[in-house]
């Protein structure tokens, strides 16, 4: 005889595996970022885009057999009216899985597939491990007092507010009192009607909203100098930027800047199309965006970031001027970032993408390049500090590091 | 709402069991396990087994399913069983009382079939359930120990799942340790002085068990690294022979779940959608072989020529290679209409390279047969260790070359599991293909 037993099973015993298994694809997916950041399609995409990423790494590997002609599938076959030669479709992807042991040779030992996730979760994954530095409260400009929240009860409140639960229960309360008492008996027929003092209602407490707000400045170098592909990797960079920051503010406000010997104050579609040339002067840009924050976003009530985007060529003569209002902003700002783009940068080492970038080894490179410490990597070294950065990006797996390096790189365990 | 109740489950249980009996059939106790669609996923995802130890890959097993059978690409399997004593099956609650009494029928043919066939003489069904325990205890303990932690624990697991098939694949074969062999060696030199051999040579025979052999030989592995090995290839050990036997076993069980439900006189509303469901589950897949169709018509075929008691025998002692080499012939195939199919380059496609005609049944059962169960597998064994600890292996080619791509992926984790360098021999293209 059999016994038949009811699974009576409180705990979920696949949890910690599948939380395990979605902890890789989360791993993997930070891990393909590199390549996806800089996917031309989904630079200046709004956040409800979907987007594929390759994933690669949460395949369990085997010995196989090949895709091959060697390696013969036997099956059964719907009709008689096959013949030899016969073609009957693309590949083994379309057969469905075998069933039983064994993997099955449909996979083409590919080690990447495609996870499909939109531009905000894309920013969650990314971002959710990474601490903006050290987010100073400011007056915030935009307090939104949307939120309200039911805290408690009280005696007196409006109509459509009343607790109805609670007020029965007083009136239970009561009439229990009553019937020790015996001033109420429960076996006759008469009514024990709600009192005022039952009445009771939700007390509702508008809830401040921590509600942050930031402008970003983003500024790029379009002199002659900066070719398509440094552009490109420029666009990246601030595209990689702008996701972050909006991710962490509710609010964010970006202001981007062009020059060349000159600056611009222009809109976003003008500021990564608009053609190249002319020579550059860094200080022009710092100008105007420090006439910019005075006019319009005062740092007491905005959280200010600033980034640079160039090839790390200025006019000799500009080098101390830059300087000095590259100090300035730095007081002015949470953090501003100068980000060169060296395609004789080859990278540290890296595999390791929880790794943390001494800053200091980034400077050699610009050094070897310019032959002289004169040029403006070199010189803004003294400056650099948690509120300072400075980053080299030659190529696009470059991105993320750098991006790293800038915000601490610190990931939270 | 279940339309049915415990006691429907008791009264045909006990049925099915006095018609098994009546067959000759010889099973272990079942327990049968009601559970809900979210514990089935469950159990599906750890083979079955209720003390299987933590990987992340069952966790991504489980999301599969769950998926496939959320867009409908797949159904829940009706039954699933556990070779152990008392078997340990399980009922999914949201079924309709007909499946059950089908499921249950269908258990009962797979318990005989793990107690008979000689294929799991050596499983140990009395203590799996025990064994699997003390490793998942094992595994947890070398999870929550602070100075090893998941991801080193995890680092081997999945090296070594990485080779879990591996192992020796026929049961009941007793291997010779090295000093075994060292004696036979020694003996035969002796015996002849003109017969010369390399006794320093490790190992002295190809060894089939990289597991095994890995855990025993590798000079960086720490002693609970080994243990791990060691607990994968038992694993391996339990599931060996249910791939071996795949066909045959799901043939049987559909033989003897048909057998037992015609003999039941179930009313009309329980033996319409059983035959349904029956024939649901023994339908031929296109392009594919379906174990449960082939192993049932081939069952069938032999009850017819033979008899009840000779298809008995059979499910003794045969497995899956063995069951199709000996009994299919042409006829069958023809019927069964069979053909082997490849991806040709040439042509960007999959093309029909044999029918089962006069000139081509036979080419088509030899590769029948590469395709059952392990035989899918490649074989790879250790075949020396050489200077400078450099572990050798060779991937004995059948003509089928290794997919490149896996095969670079399972050399790393083996050398993560050596620990020094590791050489691996192929042929691609009818060229040596070194990893």
């Amino acid at each position: 005889m059999s016994v038949f037993r009811k699974h009576k099973s409180i705990v979920d015993r696949a949890a910690s595996d599948r939380v395990r298994h979605k902890k890789k694809i989360e791993k993997a997916i930070k891990h393909s970022i590199k390549d996806v950041i800089a996917e031309e399609s989904i630079i200046g995409q709004n956040g409800k885009k979907k987007i594929r990423i390759p994933v690669k790494g949460i395949k369990e590997y085997r010995f196989l057999y090949g895709n091959n002609e060697n390696n013969k599938t036997v099956g059964s076959g719907g009709d008689h009216k096959l013949r030899r030669g016969q073609k009957i479709g693309k590949g083994r992807g379309n057969r469905a899985r075998g069933q039983g042991m064994g993997p099955g040779t449909n996979e083409k030992g590919e080690e990447y597939y495609d996870v499909e996730v939109t531009l905000e979760e894309l920013a969650e994954y990314l971002f959710n491990d990474l601490e903006l530095p050290d987010l100073e409260k400011k007056q915030f400009r935009f307090v939104s007092q949307e939120a309200v929240k039911r805290k408690g009860y009280r005696f007196k409140g409006i109509r459509p507010r009343l607790a109805k639960k609670e007020t029965v229960k007083r009136k239970i309360k009561r009439r229990k009192m009553a019937q020790k008492a015996g001033t109420f008996d429960p076996e006759s027929d008469e009514r024990f009607p709600f009192h005022q003092n039952d009445l009771k209602y939700h007390y509702i407490k508008p809830k401040d909203k921590d509600n942050s707000a930031a402008v970003i400045f983003f500024l790029m170098d379009v002199s002659g100098s900066m070719s398509q592909d440094r552009k490109y990797l420029a666009r990246s960079f601030f595209f990689l930027l702008y996701q972050f920051l909006n991710h962490k503010y509710e609010r964010v406000e970006v202001v981007f800047i062009s020059h060349s010997t000159h600056a611009d104050r222009v809109n976003e579609n003008d500021f990564f199309k608009v053609a190249t040339n002319g020579g550059t002067i860094i200080s022009s840009c710092l100008n105007l965006e420090l006439d910019i924050i005075e006019k319009e976003f005062h740092p007491n009530s905005w959280n200010i970031y600033t980034f640079y985007c160039g090839d790390g060529e200025n006019w000799h003569s500009d080098n101390e001027t830059s300087l000095d209002l590259f100090k300035k902003i730095k007081d002015l700002s949470q953090l501003t970032g100068y980000c060169e783009i060296n395609e004789t940068y080859k990278g540290l080492a890296d595999d390791d993408d929880d790794q943390t970038f001494g800053i200091s080894s980034w400077a050699t490179f610009s050094a070897w390049k310019n032959e002289e410490m004169e040029n403006l990597w070199a010189k803004l070294g003294p400056l650099c500090d948690n509120k300072f950065k400075k980053v080299m990006v030659g190529d696009t797996e470059h991105i993320w590091t750098a991006f790293n390096a800038l915000f601490g790189g610190k990931i939270k365990s | 709402m279940s339309t049915w109740t415990e006691a429907d489950l008791l009264y045909w249980d006990e049925k099915i069991s006095r018609i098994a009996t009546d067959l000759g059939l010889d099973w272990h106790p079942i327990d049968y396990e009601i559970i809900d669609y979210q514990e089935m996923l469950g159990a599906m995802a750890y083979t079955g087994l209720p003390t299987h130890y933590r990987h992340w890959s069952y966790g991504k097993e489980y999301e599969r399913t769950h998926t496939l059978y959320n867009m409908g690409q797949t159904g829940l399997p009706y039954e699933m069983i556990i070779n152990s004593n008392p078997s340990i099956a399980y009922l999914m609650k949201e079924n309709a009382l007909h499946i059950h009494v089908l499921t249950m029928a269908h258990c009962v043919g797979h318990s005989d079939f793990f107690k008979n066939n000689r294929m799991f003489a050596n499983t140990n069904p009395n203590n799996i359930i025990d064994s699997f325990k003390s490793a998942a205890k094992y595994v947890k303990k070398l999870i929550e120990d602070p100075s090893i932690g998941i991801n080193k624990v995890e680092r081997i697991l999945d090296a070594a799942h990485s080779i879990k098939y591996q192992v020796p694949r026929y049961p009941g074969i007793k291997y010779k340790t090295q000093q075994e062999l060292l004696a036979v060696e020694k003996a035969k030199m002796e015996a002849d002085p003109k017969y010369k051999t390399n006794l320093e040579r490790v190992p002295l025979e190809p060894q089939y068990n990289l597991l095994r052999f890995i855990a025993e030989h590798s000079k960086h592995l720490k002693e609970w690294e080994r243990n791990l090995l060691l607990i994968v290839e038992e694993s391996s050990k339990y599931f060996i022979p249910q791939a071996m036997t795949k066909i045959m076993n799901e043939g049987w069980a559909c033989t003897i779940h048909y057998k037992i439900v015609n003999e039941l006189n179930l009313p009309d509303d329980l033996h319409l959608p059983f035959l349904k469901l029956h024939n649901q589950v023994i339908r031929p897949h296109l392009g594919q072989v379906n174990p449960y169709h082939l192993g049932y018509k081939l069952f069938e075929k032999l009850i017819k020529d033979f008899g009840f008691d000779e298809a008995k025998i059979l499910r003794e002692i045969h497995n899956d290679i063995t069951f199709l080499r000996c009994y299919i012939d042409q006829e069958f195939l023809e019927e069964m209409n069979y053909f082997s199919y490849s991806f040709k380059k040439t042509k960007k496609s999959l093309t029909i390279d044999q029918i089962s005609d006069d000139s081509g049944w036979e080419k088509v059962r030899d590769e029948l047969i590469k395709n059952v169960g392990l035989n899918r597998l490649p074989v790879v064994y250790v075949d020396e260790i050489e200077k400078n600890n450099v572990l050798s292996l060779v991937h004995e080619h059948d003509g089928r070359d290794l997919d490149v791509a896996h095969g670079q992926k399972v050399h790393d984790y083996i050398k993560i599991l050596w620990g020094d360098d590791v050489k691996l021999v192929s042929t691609v293209e009818n060229e040596v293909w070194e990893f």
